[in-house]
C-alpha cells in the first residue's frame, strides 16, 4: 500500500502527451470489494469513466493517464443515476478524498426499477421484517409473562391445622402463645419452620371480650366469619404495623408490641401506637372433643384493611 | 412522535449513520437464502440466553434441589398454559436445533470457500465458538441432576480422565473432586450460566466485527466486477430472508417443545449400577466410534485432536484462491465423507441403544389403577411405598422392557426367570395388560408429583 492516495477534486487529468483531457470529478468505489476502481473526469463535452489501470500517477496538482483524447471520447459516460455518494467511512485504507465524493453503484434493484419503484417495495420489505420481529418477540414475551406470573400467583392452599391443645385446657381471658411446626413453600423447597398463634378463651357470648374487635369493625373475610367462636379468639402473632411480634403484659392486660408501642386490649382493639388496625384475627374450629384447630393466614402489613397475602 | 425520538437520537448518538451502516452493508452478488443459517444460529443463540434466564430464575443448583426444582418448572402453569414445560422445552430443543444450526453455517462456510483469505481469523473465531456450542450442550446436559444427566456426565468426564499426564487432574477440576457431586453440579452450573454466556458474546461480537471489516465473500462463482453489477444492501431483502428463516426456525423449536416436550428421569441415583447411559444425539457419532477404537485413548485423545487440527488449520493450509466447490473436488468430497460417516455412525449408536417404549399417557393413568388395585404394591415398593419381597419397580421405566415382554411377564413370569415366585396375573384383560405395561414402563421416567399443588 506504502503512501497515502489523496484525490484533490477539480485537478487536471491529462493524458498520454500530457494534455488536458479534463477535471477530476469523482471517484468510483467497488463497493464488495472496497477498491477505488476508476475516476470520473469531466471534459467539456460529458463525465467520463475511466478506469484505475489507465492512471499512473496520482499529484495534489495532477493526475496522469496513459489515455488519449480518442479513448476518453470513446469511454462510458458516467450516469448519476445509477451510483450512489457513500460515507467516509466507505473510503479504502490508504485512501483521502478532499472537497469531493466517493460514489459507489447502487444496488441492483434500484438501478433496474428505479428509486420509486424500489422505495415501496423496500417499505413492504420493512413492514414484513416488523412483523415478522413482533410475532417473534410477542410469542416469546407471552410465555415468559405467564411463566414468571405463574410462580408470583401460585395460590396457597388452605390447611386446618390442629394445635394438638384442647379448649378446656385453656384459662379465661388470659391469652396463651401456642406454637407449632409448619412448614413454609417456596417454589420446589419446603423449610420446616416453627410458628404461633395467641389463643384467648372466653366464657362464652357473653362474655365482653368474646367479640374480636375485626368482628365488630366487619374487617373479616368470609373465611374468618363462618369459622368463629364466640368461646376462643385466635390472634396472629404479628402486628400490622409493620410486622413484629406484640407481647402480652399480663399485669397491664395489655397487648404492647416491642418494636413501636403499638397497645392492643385482650380481643385485639388497638388503643394506642402507630398500627393501622386491630391485631388480625384468625379462622378457627373448636371440635366436639374441644380439640383447637386454626388456618395460619398471613396479611398484609401497614395498611387499614385486612387484605391476606397470596 | 416516532421522528422526534430519531431526530433526538440523530443529535446525541448520530442514530442514522449507525443505523445506515449497520444496514446498508453491501452484499456482493445480492442477497440468498444461502447466506442465512449464520443469523440462524445468532437467533437460537439469543432465545437459549433468555430461556436460559428464565429456568434460572427457578432453578436450584445442588444435588438436593436441582432436580426438584426441574420438576418444579415442569409443573408450571400459568392460566391453565403449561409454561415452564414449554419454556424448558424451547431451552431444550433450542440447544439441539443450535448444534444443526452451526453444523449448516459451518458447512455453508466451508462449500462456498469463504474461509480463504483474507477471512481465516473469522473461520478461527468461529471453530472457538463450535467448541463453545459443544461445550454448552454438554455442561447443560448434566443440570437436570437426573439419571441421564447423571451417568452421561460420569461417563463424558471419565473421557477426559482417559487423557494421558493430565486427563486425570482435569477431570477432578471439573468434577471438583475425584466423584461427580455438589461441586460438579455447582461447577457446571457456572460454565453453562455464566462463563460460556460470556465468552459467547464476545466472541460472536469478534466474529461479527471481523465480518464487517473484511465484508461478506458473496458468491463463489462470478467476477468481482458481476458481483459488484449485482450487489445488494443487507438491508432490506436479506433481513426479510434472514428474518424469514428465523420464524421458521422459531415455529419448528415451538412445535417440538410442545409436542415432544423433554423429559425427566428419576432423581439421580449414584447406586443404580444397571443405567445405561447414552449421549445427547450429537454425540451419538462419537460414542459408536469409541467403541470401534481400541485402545480407548486413542479415540478420546485422537478424535477431539484430530478435528480440532483440521478445522484450525484448514485455512492455512487450503490457500489456493478457487473457491467453487466444483473445482474443490478433494476436499468437498472429504467433507461429504466425513459428515456421511457421522450420519451413519449416529444410525448405528441410535440403533444400538435400547429402546423405551413410548408411553401412553392415558393407558399410563389407567395402568395405575390395576397396579393398585391388582395387589402389585404388596410385593413391589414404588417410590418408597409398598412391599420388599420382589424387586424395587421404581425405575422400571428405564431397563427398556418391550410391551411384549412385560405382558408375558404379568401372566406368567416365570418364562422370564424360572424360580419366580411371582403370581400369575392372567384374569387380566388384554386392555388391562397394555395400561399395566404401560403404567410399568413410565416408572422413573414421568408422572412426578406436582410441587406447586401438593401442600400438606
Amino acid at each position: 500500500m506504502g503512501e497515502e492516495v489523496t484525490y484533490r477534486v477539480g485537478i487536471p487529468v491529462l493524458g498520454l502527451r500530457g494534455e488536458t483531457l479534463g477535471r477530476l470529478e469523482k471517484i468510483l468505489f467497488s463497493e464488495s470489494r472496497h477498491l477505488v476502481t476508476g475516476l470520473v473526469v469531466r471534459s467539456l463535452e460529458s463525465l467520463h469513466m475511466i478506469p484505475l489501470e489507465k492512471v499512473t500517477s496520482v499529484s495534489g496538482t495532477e493526475i496522469r493517464t496513459t489515455l488519449t483524447e480518442q479513448d476518453i471520447r470513446q469511454s462510458s459516460v458516467f450516469d448519476p443515476t445509477q451510483y450512489e455518494e457513500v460515507p467516509p467511512w466507505f473510503f479504502p485504507p490508504g485512501h483521502h478524498i478532499e472537497l469531493g465524493a466517493l460514489v459507489t453503484i447502487k444496488p441492483l434493484d434500484i438501478r433496474e426499477q428505479g428509486e420509486e419503484a424500489c422505495r415501496s417495495r423496500r417499505a413492504f420489505m420493512a413492514k414484513s421484517v416488523a412483523l415478522l420481529a413482533t410475532a417473534i418477540g410477542v410469542s416469546l414475551v407471552v410465555p415468559i409473562g405467564g411463566y414468571i406470573m405463574a410462580a408470583a400467583t401460585t395460590p396457597v392452599t388452605d390447611n386446618w391445622r390442629n394445635l394438638g391443645v384442647k379448649l378446656q385446657d385453656l384459662p379465661l381471658d388470659e391469652p396463651v402463645q401456642e406454637s407449632f411446626r409448619a412448614v413454609s413453600v417456596s417454589g420446589w423447597m419446603r423449610v420446616p419452620e416453627e410458628r404461633s398463634v395467641w389463643l384467648i378463651r372466653h366464657s362464652g357470648a357473653a362474655d365482653p371480650w368474646s367479640e374480636s374487635e375485626d368482628q365488630k369493625k366487619n374487617l373479616d373475610s368470609p373465611l374468618e366469619k363462618n369459622d368463629s367462636d364466640p368461646r376462643l379468639t385466635v390472634l396472629s402473632p404479628i402486628c400490622p404495623h409493620l410486622g413484629c411480634e406484640p407481647q402480652w403484659h399480663k399485669g397491664q392486660k395489655l397487648f404492647i408490641c416491642p418494636c413501636h408501642h403499638s397497645i392492643y386490649q385482650l380481643n385485639g382493639n388497638r388503643i394506642g401506637g402507630p398500627a393501622p388496625r386491630p391485631m388480625d384475627q384468625l379462622p378457627v374450629r373448636i371440635a366436639p372433643d374441644g380439640s383447637i384447630s386454626v388456618i395460619y393466614e398471613q396479611f398484609a402489613i401497614g395498611i387499614a384493611a385486612k387484605v391476606r397475602l397470596a | 412522535m416516532g421522528q422526534k425520538i430519531i431526530e433526538y437520537l440523530d443529535e446525541r448518538v448520530r442514530i442514522r449513520a449507525l443505523m445506515s451502516f449497520l444496514l446498508n452493508e453491501p452484499m456482493p452478488g445480492g442477497s440468498r437464502w444461502a447466506y442465512i443459517p449464520g443469523s440462524m444460529v445468532l437467533f437460537v443463540l439469543i432465545q437459549q440466553f433468555i430461556t436460559g434466564m428464565m429456568l434460572a430464575f427457578y432453578y436450584g443448583g445442588t444435588p438436593d434441589h436441582a432436580w426438584d426444582s426441574v420438576n418444579y418448572i415442569d409443573h408450571l402453569t400459568y392460566q391453565g398454559v403449561p409454561v415452564g414445560r414449554l419454556i424448558r422445552g424451547i431451552h431444550y430443543w433450542g440447544s439441539s436445533i443450535m448444534v444443526i444450526a452451526v453444523g449448516i453455517h459451518l458447512l455453508q462456510v466451508f462449500l462456498w470457500g469463504a474461509y480463504k483469505r483474507p477471512r481465516e481469523i473469522m473461520w478461527l473465531v468461529g471453530t472457538v465458538l463450535l467448541a463453545l456450542t459443544m461445550t454448552a450442550a454438554f455442561s447443560g446436559y448434566l443440570l437436570p441432576w437426573d439419571e441421564r444427566a447423571y451417568w452421561g456426565t460420569i461417563v463424558g468426564t471419565n473421557m477426559i480422565g482417559l487423557v494421558p499426564l493430565v486427563g486425570e487432574a482435569i477431570k477432578d477440576a471439573i468434577r471438583g473432586g475425584v466423584g461427580l457431586g455438589a461441586l460438579t453440579l455447582s461447577h457446571f452450573f457456572t460454565i453453562h450460566t455464566m462463563i460460556l454466556p460470556t465468552l459467547f458474546i464476545i466472541l460472536v461480537m469478534l466474529h461479527m466485527v471481523i465480518f464487517r471489516r473484511v465484508g461478506p465473500a458473496g458468491p463463489f462463482s462470478g467476477t468481482p466486477e458481476q458481483n459488484e453489477a449485482t450487489k445488494d444492501t443487507f438491508y432490506p431483502r436479506q433481513v426479510l430472508m434472514d428474518s424469514l428463516g428465523m420464524m421458521g426456525v422459531f415455529i419448528l423449536i415451538l412445535l417440538l417443545a410442545v409436542l415432544r416436550p423433554p423429559g425427566l428421569e428419576s432423581v439421580a441415583n449414584p447406586s443404580n449400577a444397571a443405567y445405561s447411559p447414552t449421549p445427547a444425539w450429537y454425540f451419538d457419532w462419537i460414542f459408536q466410534l469409541l467403541k470401534m477404537i481400541r485402545p480407548e485413548i486413542v479415540g478420546v485423545v485422537g478424535l477431539p485432536v484430530l478435528i480440532a487440527v483440521v478445522l484450525i488449520f484448514l485455512p492455512f493450509l487450503d490457500k489456493k484462491p478457487v473457491r467453487s466447490p466444483f473445482r474443490r473436488p478433494f476436499s468437498v468430497l472429504s467433507a461429504l465423507t466425513v459428515l456421511v460417516s457421522m450420519l451413519v455412525l449416529s444410525l448405528m449408536a441410535e440403533n444400538g441403544y435400547k429402546k423405551l417404549v413410548d408411553v401412553d399417557r392415558a393407558a399410563m393413568v389407567q395402568g395405575q389403577v390395576v397396579f393398585n388395585q391388582s395387589g402389585c404394591i404388596g410385593c413391589h415398593t414404588v417410590f418408597e411405598k409398598g412391599g420388599k419381597i420382589g424387586p424395587d419397580l421404581s425405575e422400571e421405566g428405564l431397563v427398556g422392557h418391550s410391551v411384549h415382554w412385560l405382558t408375558v411377564q404379568f401372566v406368567n413370569s416365570k418364562a422370564h426367570f424360572p424360580g419366580s415366585i411371582m403370581p400369575d396375573f392372567t384374569y387380566l384383560t388384554k386392555q388391562q395388560q397394555y395400561d399395566l405395561a404401560m403404567y410399568i414402563s413410565s416408572l422413573g421416567r414421568m408422572g412426578w408429583p406436582d410441587p406447586t399443588k401438593a401442600q400438606p
